[in-house]
């Protein structure tokens, strides 16, 4: 996360905004009960996807991946951003319009009524997938064969 | 916060992204195939001081591996912002390194640094985008070579100084290429294009 707080909170509802998905779909006549333009209509390209082995190697080619990104501008001027996985426009212009209200005036009440209940379910599906996979982990054991 | 500074900046570019590219690319393409001759090229909104077809061809063109070069009446926030926003592209201070320059009239008396090219890689020149205050009005001249059937008569108001200019940095392959846009057209001026000044009959 950003040194800056200002920037690491918007780096954290950008993420949730993200992994939203369909779920943003409740919010739409809220998010577009403002006027807004689209400086950057939404739209589907790729990405390049890097890692380093470890966490600390040298840098290697994962693959591409989908991304749809999208710009919008409100009537008083903010500018939303938005890039998320996968080829669904609507949700990469509802993720912008998102962003663009939650930095406006009305942000902590934008933050509560939706940053954080979907960060709440995002956080109980993760637990979910969690506790499933933990049930099929295998504890490996070696016996002393006393060859020895 | 210069990000939150340079979005109040922005504006749309083109309606469809990809069907107007197109178009303008393609306009671009027969105005260099055809030397002279006016194309319509309306694609684009106007940009502050960047007139409809100048920005249509900025926005054809340039992308993250095209350096541009702003003439100072362009150099202004608005249209930086958008042309990084919209197209990606670099833009450099030394006129050397630049792939495309985005001129006005009063840049045109010196060419001397834009790139013009090697003899192993003539493509790789700087191409000059100029926007004027009309395609027509200047003194007529006469244009031969490729995609000119005999000779065309093209009035670009354009001051003696630039065709000395391009003479001096045209050495084909080497050369420049050049954009002629005002208003919503374009005039196309390929390096191949011989301009006759007054009597000297070039063959």
């Amino acid at each position: 996360m950003h040194d800056n707080p200002q920037i690491a909170t918007r780096q954290r509802w950008m993420g949730v905004l993200a992994r939203a998905g369909a779920e943003l779909a409740r919010y739409e006549s809220a998010l577009k009960e403002t006027d807004y333009q689209l400086i950057r209509a939404p739209e589907v390209g790729m990405s390049l996807v890097r890692g380093r082995m470890g966490g600390s190697g040298a840098a290697f080619n994962l693959g591409e991946m989908t991304v749809t990104r999208c710009v919008v501008r409100l009537v008083d001027g903010r500018t939303g951003y938005s890039y998320v996985a996968g080829r669904d426009k609507r949700h990469a212009e509802l993720a912008a319009l998102a962003d663009a209200h939650l930095q406006g005036r009305q942000q902590r009440d934008w933050l509560e009524r939706l940053i954080e209940p979907l960060a709440a379910a995002q956080r109980a599906r993760r637990a979910a997938k969690a506790a499933e996979t933990a049930t099929t982990q295998v504890e490996f054991f070696t016996l002393v064969r006393g060859e020895d | 916060m210069d990000l939150l500074h340079s979005s109040a900046w922005l504006q749309p570019a083109f309606n469809d992204p990809v069907l107007d590219a197109q178009v303008s690319f393609r306009a671009a393409l027969k105005a260099l195939a055809e030397p002279g001759l006016a194309q319509p090229l309306d694609r684009a909104l106007a940009l502050q001081t960047l007139q409809p077809a100048t920005y249509a061809l900025c926005l054809a063109f340039l992308d993250a591996d095209t350096p541009l070069w702003l003439a100072p009446r362009f150099d202004t926030p608005a249209i930086r912002a958008n042309l990084t926003f919209h197209c990606g592209c670099p833009i450099v201070a030394e006129r050397e390194l630049a792939l495309f320059a985005l001129l006005d009239e009063g840049e045109l008396h010196d060419l001397s640094d834009f790139d013009n090219g090697s003899e192993r890689y003539p493509d790789q020149s700087c191409t000059l985008l100029v926007q004027l205050a009309a395609l027509d009005g200047g003194a007529p001249l006469r244009w031969r070579g490729p995609g000119i059937k005999d000779v065309r008569s093209v009035s670009l108001p354009l001051a003696n100084r630039f065709w000395q200019q391009r003479s001096a940095r045209s050495a084909f392959p080497r050369g420049l290429d050049a954009f002629f846009a005002a208003g919503v057209q374009v005039i196309g001026l390929p390096r191949s294009t011989r301009v006759l000044i007054d009597a000297e009959e070039a063959a």
